[in-house]
């Protein structure tokens, strides 16, 4: 598996929290790439075309459904599967995500077993 | 940390952290000395052969990761910067375990509440309590006990894992787990004195946190393993927190439920005093003036309507009194009511008042309601008395009388008392004609604006009794006499003699007393029962040796109620 995955979000302690959640999946040559704002993810994603990418909604310098808007609605990038991270309560903010394009929609605190599910079977294939 | 755990680390450093490789390859060139390392299964991380010069087999915390080789023994600087990396790898991952771990309990703790929240059965937040304790904590057993003070016993809500003989050691527990749960510590009992104690000596690890709200305890929750597993202090941290929560959503739902119970009492209580004043104040009164409930009526509230007022007199009731103590005279009112009041409201009146030996009704319907209520009641009576006759009792009989007319209706009193009231001429009227049913001896007798507002007046049989002038009263009231509530017997012979009934009263009005008195005579002797026609007689009897003028109307009038 030659995949790419990235990280997004502006609190270094829940990158390093995904990063250990899928830490299972560099063992099967998933590369795992980082961003700490939107700006960041943007660029890496134009340059590094990652299959997935777990987007923090709340973050400085371009939130993520901007970086979610740009990527689909304007990049046209619609081979990048977006997940969006926002915390419990703010779930008004899902219609919106889905409307910018995101493919699903997670809660913070989010369950890691469940997490680490859902991107091994995104990059299945 | 486990062997895994090392070798990932190793391995990131040497295959993925561009960095890490980089200073390496760079060391490497600058020491001019090649280097590879191959793991404990004969994988190779780096390099791919058997370098002569320099080895090394790494170990790291009692545990063999692989061998490295260099070409020259100056491969044994890269080999101590490649440790420095790892280390800092292998620190990081353990970090980040640590914090994944937290995270889960985090991650637990929020679904935990959450779930409670939702719950309001202390039995299920017990059970979803301890389950949750034993997916994040690693135990067997586990329980959850509530302490009741009322009856002054420890209640097991909820358990977890096999205890053979629960119930008895429970029992036998209670004042020591009584104890525990007022003392309100969370604690990790020493392994030691685990055998001491018989509700737990089944376990080889037992911890314990109290289920505290505020500053009341409600209970506790224990935790048990049946291997000795020594559990850590970051468990009963966790133990602590999930019995907290427990508490907390209990306490919540006890006060949820107790809330919800209050407001059905209120409701319940509300509901029959909305009832019982229905019953004191009639609904109709209520809706009369516009309102839907008593509570919305005011002080000065009032209606004007046209309306029947019937009043309905026990007649000698005194006679039948003497012979009753008290109570059973209540009794008797209490009974004589009952019977008439379903009349009443049958025919879409209410009883505005109870007079004692009888009772004022109003008709909002008009007096085709009220006549029809009236010849009911009588009818009712009459088969009343049939059974008091079984019984050696003394008949009941009723005079009725009725008049129609407009009716103020309204709330009277002052801010402390209130009550509802009429105030009409109408009702002195309906009063006075009740009264003169008595004098005339009929069952039922009306007006004749009564009579003249039937909206069927062909449903009854009526004579007329001529005009009176009733005390207090300019105007002379016309007086009939509806004969469809008396005894089948009377009816049938007042109907008989209707007409000569109604010669006879023209005989009296033209003044041909004599020949009224033959008349009244002849319809009296067919049924001695007949007051009226007697009244008639003795009237036309009284007049014949009487001068009378020219303004003589036939208006008699009464001086007495």
């Amino acid at each position: 598996m030659d995949k790419k995955l990235l990280i997004v979000d502006d609190e270094a302690h829940i990158r390093m929290l995904i990063e250990q959640t899928l830490e299972d999946l560099e063992d099967e040559g998933v590369e795992l790439l980082f961003a700490e704002n939107g700006e960041q993810a943007l660029e890496i994603i134009q340059e590094e075309k990652p299959n997935l990418v777990f987007l923090d909604v709340m973050m400085p310098k371009m939130n993520g459904m901007e970086v979610c808007q740009k990527v689909k609605k304007e990049l046209n990038l619609n081979e990048v599967y977006i997940i969006l991270l926002t915390a419990k309560g703010q779930e008004v903010d899902r219609q919106k995500g889905l409307e910018m394009g995101a493919n699903k929609y997670m809660t913070k605190p989010f369950d890691p077993d469940e997490m680490l599910e859902i991107a091994e079977e995104i990059l299945k294939d | 940390m486990g062997l895994n755990t090392a070798l990932k680390a190793l391995r990131y450093v040497l295959k993925r952290d561009k960095d890490a490789k980089l200073l390496l390859e760079n060391l490497s060139k600058q020491l001019d000395v090649r280097f590879s390392f191959q793991d404990t299964e004969q994988r190779w991380i780096w390099g791919d052969d058997i370098l002569t010069g320099y080895s090394e087999q790494i170990h790291f915390e009692e545990m063999d990761l692989g061998t490295f080789y260099a070409t020259s023994p100056t491969g044994k600087l890269v080999l101590e910067t490649l440790q420095l990396l790892f280390r800092k790898e292998w620190e990081k991952k353990n970090i980040g375990k640590e914090v994944l771990g937290l995270y889960r309990e985090i991650n637990m703790i929020y679904g935990l509440s959450e779930m409670i929240s939702e719950t309001i059965d202390s039995k299920a937040i017990a059970e979803i309590a301890l389950e949750e304790a034993s997916q994040i904590i690693g135990i067997t057993h586990g329980l959850f006990l509530m302490y009741d003070a009322e009856i002054d016993k420890v209640i097991e809500v909820s358990s977890l894992g096999d205890n053979p003989n629960r119930l008895t050691n429970l029992k036998a527990q209670n004042d020591l787990i009584k104890e525990l749960i007022l003392r309100g510590t969370a604690a990790i009992v020493p392994p030691e004195r685990i055998p001491n104690n018989p509700a737990i000596k089944h376990l080889k690890s037992v911890m314990y946190a109290p289920l505290k709200v505020k500053h009341r305890n409600l209970g506790i929750m224990i935790l048990g393993h049946q291997d000795p597993i020594d559990f850590t202090a970051a468990e009963l941290k966790l133990l602590t927190t999930i019995a907290l929560q427990s508490a907390a959503a209990i306490e919540s739902a006890h006060l949820y439920e107790k809330g919800l119970k209050e407001a059905q009492e209120r409701e319940e209580a509300i509901r029959k005093i909305h009832d019982v004043s229905q019953k004191f104040v009639p609904s109709k009164f209520i809706t009369s003036l516009g309102k839907d409930k008593l509570t919305e009526v005011a002080l000065g509230d009032l209606v004007e309507r046209e309306v029947t007022v019937v009043f309905v007199d026990i007649r000698d009731f005194t006679t039948i009194s003497e012979t009753l103590n008290p109570t059973d005279n209540f009794l008797f009112v209490n009974g004589f009511n009952g019977r008439m009041g379903p009349f009443i409201r049958k025919n879409q009146g209410f009883i505005m008042q109870y007079l004692g030996d009888g009772f004022m009704a109003l008709f909002p319907g008009g007096s085709q309601d009220a006549l029809r209520a009236s010849v009911e009641m009588q009818q009712a009576l009459q088969s009343y008395n049939k059974e008091r006759l079984k019984k050696n009792r003394l008949p009941v009989k009723v005079g009725i009388g009725m008049q129609s007319g407009n009716l103020i209706m309204g709330i009277t009193g002052d801010v402390e008392r209130l009550d509802a009231a009429i105030i009409a001429d109408t009702v002195n009227t309906a009063a006075r004609i009740e009264g003169l049913s008595k004098h005339f001896g009929n069952s039922i007798l009306l007006t004749g604006v009564c009579k003249d507002n039937l909206t069927n007046p062909e449903e009854f049989e009526f004579r007329y009794l001529g005009p009176v002038k009733v005390k207090g009263k300019q105007k002379p009231i016309k007086l009939f006499e509806c004969i469809n509530g008396d005894l089948p017997k009377l009816y049938k012979h007042k109907l008989a003699t209707k007409k000569t009934f109604e010669e006879g009263m023209d005989l009296y009005f033209n003044q041909d007393f004599a020949m009224a008195a033959v008349t009244f005579q002849r319809i009296f002797k067919r049924n001695d029962q007949d007051h009226t026609a007697k009244l008639f007689l003795n009237r036309s009897a009284h007049l014949i040796t009487k001068e009378l003028g020219d303004d003589w109307k036939g208006i008699e009038l009464m001086t007495t109620k």
